[in-house]
């Protein structure tokens, strides 16, 4: 039996994302299909966590994100990025799949 | 040799045979036509670009030609012709120099994918240049006919043409279309400026076409460096007000107005990064072109010493 929680999540194969910081948000490119993304900082942060560590799973990339944008655990809850994974999903930025 | 250096009936003469290729940097139009009052306006209009001989490379073949067949009992029209092919429906004969004027700038939008292509006027003084991106209605043909009258280098009213690999502004210089009120605006506002005839009823009002400066004719090849963005927003009445944009969305703005971005993709992503980290980038809102034209001067000023 697998469930939500053992997804674990990478790039699509072909995708590759370009990144632009500004201090208003981060515009990214998806160079797959070649649309273009206004992020907050945590979407860019997760997307650069699964594209240098692929194969992570949620609670995993939380735990990445808690550290890089140096803020409380609780103040970024894990189905806050569980569901932001899902949304990165649907756009086709992520894919998960089970190991 | 300038288009000027024509005689009339040789301008005629050559539109009715070979035709005429126009060097309009960075393209080459040869133009064909039978009607000569046609060859009349752009004689007038475009008296300081240069011409090639008609054998010469053309990136563009236009023919403009009085529509023959059944339509020929009915009112006369003209049909353009662009390498052949014929995107449009007839115009009536009277409009064939905006049907010209159009058809090029679509033909543009759709082929001149070597550059990024912004909906925007683009003004320079010394070697910075302003891009004025905005919709129709936002008053930018109007701010940079002006701008190109009170002394500042004219490269479009219509076209930013972003070079892919430095993001430099390659100059597109074009007669400007005026609409509407603006005609008598600009008369106003420039008396001795060379205004073409004016057509009524048009699908965009009442258009004119304004000659640009002959010294940026002259510079037509002379890319420049962008320094600022500003987004006019005319607003009839209006005290002139002027709002930083910051980056990311100037960003989405100035990606939002091209014609070709989501056609080049990437490349184009990068160059619009470029152009929004090199310049300083604001909304002009304005009710008048003295106070635009300061705003824009002062706008300048930071800029340069940036």
């Amino acid at each position: 039996m697998t469930s939500e929680a053992d997804i674990k999540w990478r790039i699509p194969s072909g995708q590759r994302l370009v990144f632009e910081d500004f201090d208003d948000g981060i515009v990214m490119f998806d160079a797959l299909f070649g649309s273009t993304h206004l992020l907050n900082a945590t979407a860019a942060e997760a997307l650069a966590i699964v594209e240098s560590e692929p194969g992570l799973d949620t609670r995993r990339i939380h735990s990445r994100l808690i550290e890089r944008l140096a803020i409380e655990a609780d103040s970024l809850p894990i189905a806050a990025v569980d569901d932001l994974l899902w949304r990165l999903e649907d756009l086709s930025l992520v894919g998960g799949f089970f190991e | 040799m300038s288009v000027g250096t024509l005689a009339p009936e040789v301008m005629r003469a050559s539109l009715a045979g070979a035709g005429l290729a126009l060097r309009i940097p960075p393209i080459t139009v040869r133009l064909r036509s039978p009607l000569q009052f046609l060859a009349d306006q752009i004689h007038a209009l475009y008296r300081d670009y240069d011409w090639l001989a008609a054998d010469a490379y053309a990136d563009i073949d236009i023919r403009m030609l009085p529509v023959g067949g059944l339509r020929r009992w009915g009112a006369a029209q003209v049909q353009f012709i662009v390498d052949g092919v014929t995107p449009f429906e007839p115009f009536p004969i009277r409009y064939a120099l905006p049907m010209f004027e159009w058809g090029l700038n679509w033909v543009v939008s759709h082929r001149l994918h070597a550059h990024l292509l912004l909906h925007c006027a683009v003004v320079a003084r010394d070697e910075g240049a302003v891009l004025l991106p905005a919709w129709p209605g936002s008053g930018k043909s109007t701010l940079s006919a002006a701008l190109a009258c009170g002394g500042w280098r004219f490269l479009s009213d219509e076209y930013g043409l972003v070079a892919l690999d430095d993001a430099r502004l390659m100059p597109f210089v074009r007669p400007v279309a005026l609409k509407n009120e603006s005609i008598e605006v600009m008369r106003a506002f420039a008396p001795d400026a060379f205004i073409g005839p004016v057509f009524p009823k048009t699908r965009k009002g009442r258009v004119a076409h304004l000659r640009p400066p002959k010294e940026s004719i002259r510079r037509g090849e002379q890319p420049v460096v962008a320094r600022a963005i500003v987004f006019p927003d005319f607003r009839s009445g209006e005290a002139t007000t002027v709002k930083r944009v910051p980056g990311a969305a100037a960003f989405l703005k100035l990606a939002g107005n091209a014609f070709n971005y989501e056609v080049i993709g990437e490349p184009a992503f990068h160059a619009v990064a470029a152009l929004v980290r090199g310049c300083d980038v604001w909304v002009l809102r304005y009710g008048d072109l003295v106070g635009a034209r300061a705003a824009i001067d002062e706008i300048m000023s930071e800029a340069e010493v940036r």
